[in-house]
């Protein structure tokens, strides 16, 4: 077996696993299946291609490299989406306070709650995915969006106040159109 | 711990992220705090929704296996890994030319030398059994021969008693072999004359076992001495001597 075989296994072995998860984040940041593929099939080559400096967990790294796919191609094509997503200084830390209402969040459907996740922008869109949906820890989230702990921090509690005003707001019109 | 840090704090704590120190103050702010504690569960409620309901996009598996099979053959496949130059095989090739040749060369080299030691050696043997001169010290006792040697050699030949084992002790004497002094020992089994001849190897040989003109000869190394046995006694016979020698 030659040394390109041995590394293609290993790639198989320690990086392939981590494919949904890759395809999940750059579907969540391109927000559609076709650029998705793209991304993520440039990503993954490009993660081939770069093997030999892996280090630590493959997750992050994998991802890591999604991410900066997803930020080439926001470049591109979604110029407007990147205000704030290469940001690299610490935000302030979020204090606010929640409203009152977001009761709401246990009924808002399906539907409501990907449709306002994929309005956040890029930045807490990003790491919300991470957070929730991939379960990362904090370093694992900072490693990936390539910030302070701190921001990851910050973007997350923003994320999060945004997306119950959102969910909040449309639960709201849609109580005001049933009672109208 | 201000009603600001609490809701500061409150995503690490959500998240299990938050050290246990800032654990114990933030719990015991919720406990006096009933606002904190509904934000609190709203930041639960919040992540359990989200990940009960939000979407996770699994990789499309024509999409996973595409990309499977255009991993290995994905053009510029190595660019930060060293390329060979073109030279490299013909050198290489030369390079292993001149290996075997002279892995070849020190293998005959070695043939030779076994050839004309084994040759030397049963000359020696004969010559001593033809002249009846097997021995220059008459002795059984291995406490006799072995300091007779020593004091006429640079060397101190090994000297072991075998006559428990069958192989009776009957002197020993000097020969000259290979360029050098040698020291021999001659041992008798029934009426079989055997000749060990002993020097200081010249570095690590492999064991050897041939007959040449109806004599047998075996070949070993120990603690850094070429052992050579020489005799007309039977091959297995003269293998059990050599192990009995090497152990």
């Amino acid at each position: 077996m030659g040394p390109m075989d041995e590394r293609r296994q290993r790639f198989e072995r320690v990086v392939m696993p981590h494919l949904d998860a890759a395809y999940n984040l750059a579907r969540w940041i391109t927000r559609n299946d076709h650029d998705a593929q793209d991304v993520a099939q440039e990503a993954v080559l490009r993660a081939y291609r770069f093997f030999d400096g892996l280090r630590g967990g493959a997750k992050p790294w994998l991802l890591a490299i999604v991410r900066n796919s997803c930020l080439s191609w926001l470049q591109v094509n979604r110029p407007a989406d990147l205000a704030g997503f290469d940001d690299r200084v610490a935000e302030t830390l979020a204090s606010e306070e929640d409203g009152p209402e977001t009761q709401a969040m246990r009924a808002c459907d399906r539907r409501m709650l990907n449709e306002a996740i994929a309005a956040l922008p890029a930045q807490f869109r990003e790491v919300l995915v991470l957070r929730e949906l991939e379960d990362m820890s904090y370093k694992e989230i900072a490693r990936v969006a390539d910030v302070p702990i701190g921001t990851v921090m910050s973007r997350l509690a923003r994320a999060r106040r945004l997306l119950g005003e959102s969910v909040r707001a449309v639960s709201n019109a849609a109580g005001h159109s049933v009672n109208r | 711990m201000t009603r600001e840090e609490a809701f500061r704090l409150m995503h690490a704590y959500v998240d299990g992220e938050l050290d246990p120190a800032k654990t114990l103050e933030l719990e015991a702010h919720l406990a006096e705090n009933p606002s904190a504690r509904v934000a609190c569960e709203r930041l639960r409620d919040l992540s359990v929704a989200i990940r009960a309901k939000a979407d996770y996009h699994l990789a499309p598996a024509e999409f996973a296996r595409r990309l499977s099979a255009s991993v290995p053959a994905a053009p510029g496949d190595k660019p930060r890994r060293f390329a060979p130059p073109r030279w490299l095989p013909s050198v290489a090739a030369l390079a292993g030319i001149a290996l075997a040749v002279w892995i070849a060369t020190a293998l005959i080299m070695q043939f030779r030398e076994d050839e004309r030691l084994a040759t030397e050696v049963l000359a020696s043997h004969v010559r001593a059994t033809l002249a009846g001169r097997s021995y220059d010290i008459a002795s059984s006792d291995q406490h006799t021969v072995k300091p007779w040697l020593s004091a006429r050699l640079a060397f101190s030949p090994p000297v072991a008693d075998l006559s428990a084992q069958g192989f009776e002790l009957d002197g020993g004497r000097l020969d000259y072999v290979g360029g050098q002094r040698v020291a021999v020992l001659a041992y008798k089994r029934r009426q079989h004359l055997i000749d060990v001849y002993l020097w200081p190897a010249g570095g690590k040989q492999e064991n050897l076992a041939l007959t040449r003109d109806g004599f047998n000869i075996e070949r070993f190394e120990k603690s850094g001495m070429s052992f050579w046995l020489v005799s007309d006694l039977n091959r297995n016979e003269l293998a059990d001597l050599a192990r009995l020698l090497a152990n």
